[in-house]
């Protein structure tokens, strides 16, 4: 039976190869009849395979019927909510923990801090779009329930020539730590770097932005994006008026006009494999973009950043692990009398080491440059942190984490603090990113 | 000359892609859809698992370098019944390569192409541990299903790639004239286990058991996904004397010290079993798995 296919085989060549030098008509004939032996042959070869199958029909059987998929809803999307809280205290007072703790979904006062609670929808719009919306929920710290919307965006879903484009409202992708949603965070606050250039709530806007995947041996993506220099989410460019930045007063410099009223940002991100158990990602950001302090001012920012994770080749639900990541940030800022020069970043261990545990510590040092120590945002700050959490599943956490604070701005120099965070992720399956 | 030289050189660095491209790139989720693909495509396919086989393919991460495997591939293979839930769909999401999203012909999910078990009939919740609504899918463990999966992936290349369909379709015939030499050789030398009570660590050997006739009568989590704690060791101790097991049979990858205390404490025979092609070092076809699963139970005293 198997030599039929393989001198059916044969013909089909030989009569595919046969000089075709006839006239077009004749051609599309011989291309009509090859059709309906290649369909023939398809036919025959099914049989063959059929007969095959009732031959070892007692060791093997067959194929069963396909079964309809379960999710036959195609106007079904994902739906996530997860919920943060955290519980502490600290030696620095709740006014000065404002100062210390300067991320909004950082918890920033004696007691008990509702930190984010997020509900996220995402789905595939049709063949061309995917659609995530992020929207938060949150309790401040005067007691009001605070609504926002985070980020809601179309990206598309396969443009050709590796390039994706994403429109909306959305986290600039900016180094590691910014894009990243207070939930995946692997300690219970925010870099305090991030905090000074980014403000509480991380750099996110309204804007577009192309990214390509470029054809280098290894994973190399560019990415280019303009988004509104404005609002209170814009911090370190036009940001709201009347907020203060290093002393100065932000002024209204009107809508984006020109394009550079505009945020502009570029982000190169490299990674790979460096073998079966090391990964690596190291990445080039940088913004510009004008700030309020003046009618004619800039800010630009650039920050370096490197992840390394080692995973051994047996591996227990994802445990051990040992993952290292380190962001540098760089901030000038024009001022109608100068430019302010801000420095900082942080550095992290994270060691996975037995299932469900997971311990971290944190380094982080930021500073102004001419700062006279007064303002919490500009003046020589360090922050060590160490933590450990537990993950009963992938849904939920408990986290305990210690601060030690060394701060210019404080009275006495230095505090100490406890947090413990706990945390749940209900519906969507939480992604595995790297 | 040496002009003629130089240019056959260039020519020749020139078709050094074009030979790279002419093969199907398939990327798979397991090293055991890689291992049935290598088989099916042979000289045809250039293929490359996502995840290795000793780790569980759950907990993978979507790491950059698979974003651009996922990228390149014209055929991406999953084992599909939502093992890849943490990490396929955010793979998918940033790969940008619309020939392989679900729906396109060069997505294929061989879960559809097998009988899943432990379907629940009843409503499920995260409550139960980390139940599989469509199913089990730990599939691949009973080799009558690596035929199915085989058939599916050479219906499939022969849908992609038509110019080399009947190859395709010989090497199927060569795959399962193999299964049929084996299978019931396999048989044969776990005959000791038909019909014997056996635990298992996590719900993963389901198909093995189906295939060769032995009973999984508890599980060493209490739920799936879920560790054990000590009085749910204990009253697995009073479980394995009152049916008499005689074997509790677990992935390499899970923690020992739980079976090692069962051991001690009565006597059942433990059998680290390779779940995956790639899970040991000398396992890198289909068939080899299986060797060494009836190698594993012969190690541990199970079968002759």
């Amino acid at each position: 039976m198997q030599r039929v296919i393989y001198s059916s085989a044969l013909a089909l060549a030989l009569l595919a190869g046969q000089p075709a030098m006839a006239a077009n008509d004749e051609l599309e004939q011989l291309r009509e009849e090859v059709r309906a032996l290649a369909e023939r042959l398809k036919r025959a070869e099914a049989r063959l395979q059929q007969a095959d199958a009732a031959t070892a029909a007692n060791v093997v059987p067959p194929t069963p019927a396909v079964e309809a998929p379960a999710r036959a809803n195609p106007a079904a999307f994902n739906i996530g909510l997860s919920a943060l809280f955290s519980a502490g205290g600290s030696s620095a007072t709740d006014a000065q923990l404002g100062g210390l703790q300067a991320g909004a979904h950082d918890p920033n006062r004696n007691g008990f801090t509702v930190q984010n609670v997020e509900l996220s929808i995402g789905g595939a719009i049709d063949p061309y779009l995917d659609g995530q919306a992020n929207l938060i929920f949150q309790i401040d710290r005067d007691g009001e329930t605070v609504v926002e919307l985070e980020e809601a965006f179309l990206a598309t879903r396969a443009l050709p020539y590796g390039l994706q484009i994403k429109a909306g409202q959305y986290f600039t992708e900016f180094g590691r730590h910014n894009p990243q949603h207070p939930h995946t965070w692997a300690f219970v606050d925010q870099p305090v770097v991030l905090s000074r250039f980014f403000g509480g709530d991380g750099l996110r806007s309204q804007g577009a932005r192309a990214a390509w995947l470029t054809p280098l041996p290894w994973y190399s993506e560019l990415t280019l994006g303009a988004q509104n220099a404005s609002g209170e989410t814009v911090t370190s460019f036009l940001s709201s008026p009347g907020e203060e930045v290093g002393g100065y007063t932000l002024i209204n410099r009107g809508g984006s006009r020109k394009a550079k009223d505009l945020l502009w940002s570029g982000r190169w991100l490299n990674g790979a494999d460096l073998s079966n158990t090391l990964s690596a990602n190291l990445g080039f950001s940088a913004l510009v973009g004008p700030n309020a302090s003046g009618t004619d001012t800039d800010t630009r920012i650039a920050g370096l950043d490197l992840y390394m994770k080692w995973r051994p080749l047996v591996n227990e639900r994802g445990f051990p692990f040992v993952a290292w990541q380190t962001e540098w940030l760089a901030r000038d800022y024009q001022t109608p009398d100068g430019t302010l020069k801000d420095r900082g970043g942080y550095t992290q261990v994270l060691w996975g080491f037995q299932p469900r545990w997971v311990g971290g510590l944190r380094l982080e040092s930021a500073y102004g440059k001419g700062s006279d120590g007064t303002d919490p945002l500009r003046d020589q700050r360090k922050r060590y942190a160490a933590n450990l959490s537990y993950y009963p599943t992938e849904f939920s956490k408990l986290r305990l984490q210690y601060n030690r604070d060394l701060a210019e701005h404080l009275p006495g120099h230095t505090a100490n603090s406890l947090w413990l965070q706990y945390e749940f992720n209900l519906g969507a399956h939480s992604a595995h990113k790297f | 000359m040496n002009r003629l030289i130089a240019f056959l050189f260039f020519m020749g660095l020139g078709a050094l892609p074009g030979w790279a491209y002419a093969k199907l790139t398939v990327v798979t989720t397991t090293q055991d859809g890689a291992a049935i693909v290598q088989a099916i495509g042979g000289e045809h396919v250039q293929v490359r698992s996502l995840t290795l086989g000793t780790r569980d393919p759950h907990f993978a991460e979507a790491t950059p370098s698979m974003i651009r495997q996922v990228y390149q591939a014209d055929l991406l293979v999953l084992i599909g019944a939502d093992i890849e839930i943490g990490w396929l769909p955010p793979l998918l999401e940033t790969a940008r390569n619309g020939r392989v999203l679900p729906g396109a012909p060069g997505y294929l999910d061989l879960s559809a192409s097998v009988t899943l078990l432990d379907r629940p009939s009843g409503p499920v919740s995260r409550a139960q541990g980390d139940v599989h609504a469509r199913g089990n899918p730990h599939y691949w463990l009973d080799p009558r299903n690596g035929l199915r999966m085989a058939q599916a992936i050479a219906a499939r290349l022969g849908e992609i790639d038509p110019a080399h369909a009947v190859d395709y379709g010989a090497r199927l015939a060569v795959f399962r004239q193999e299964m049929e030499r084996r299978l019931p050789a396999w048989q044969v030398q776990l005959a000791a286990l038909k019909g014997k009570p056996v635990i298992a660590y996590h719900k993963s050997f389901v198909y093995l058991a189906d295939a060769f006739g032995f009973r999984i009568v508890a599980e060493v989590e209490p739920k799936p996904g879920i560790p054990p704690n000590a009085a749910h060791l204990q009253r697995l101790v009073e479980t394995i004397r009152e049916q008499q097991i005689g074997v509790l049979i677990m992935e390499p990858y899970y923690e020992r010290r739980s079976a090692e205390y069962l051991v001690r404490e009565t006597g059942v025979k433990l059998a680290v079993l390779p779940q995956s092609v790639g899970a040991q070092p000398r396992i890198s076809t289909y068939f080899e798995l299986f060797d060494a699963i009836a190698a594993a139970f012969k190690a541990a005293g199970v079968a002759p």
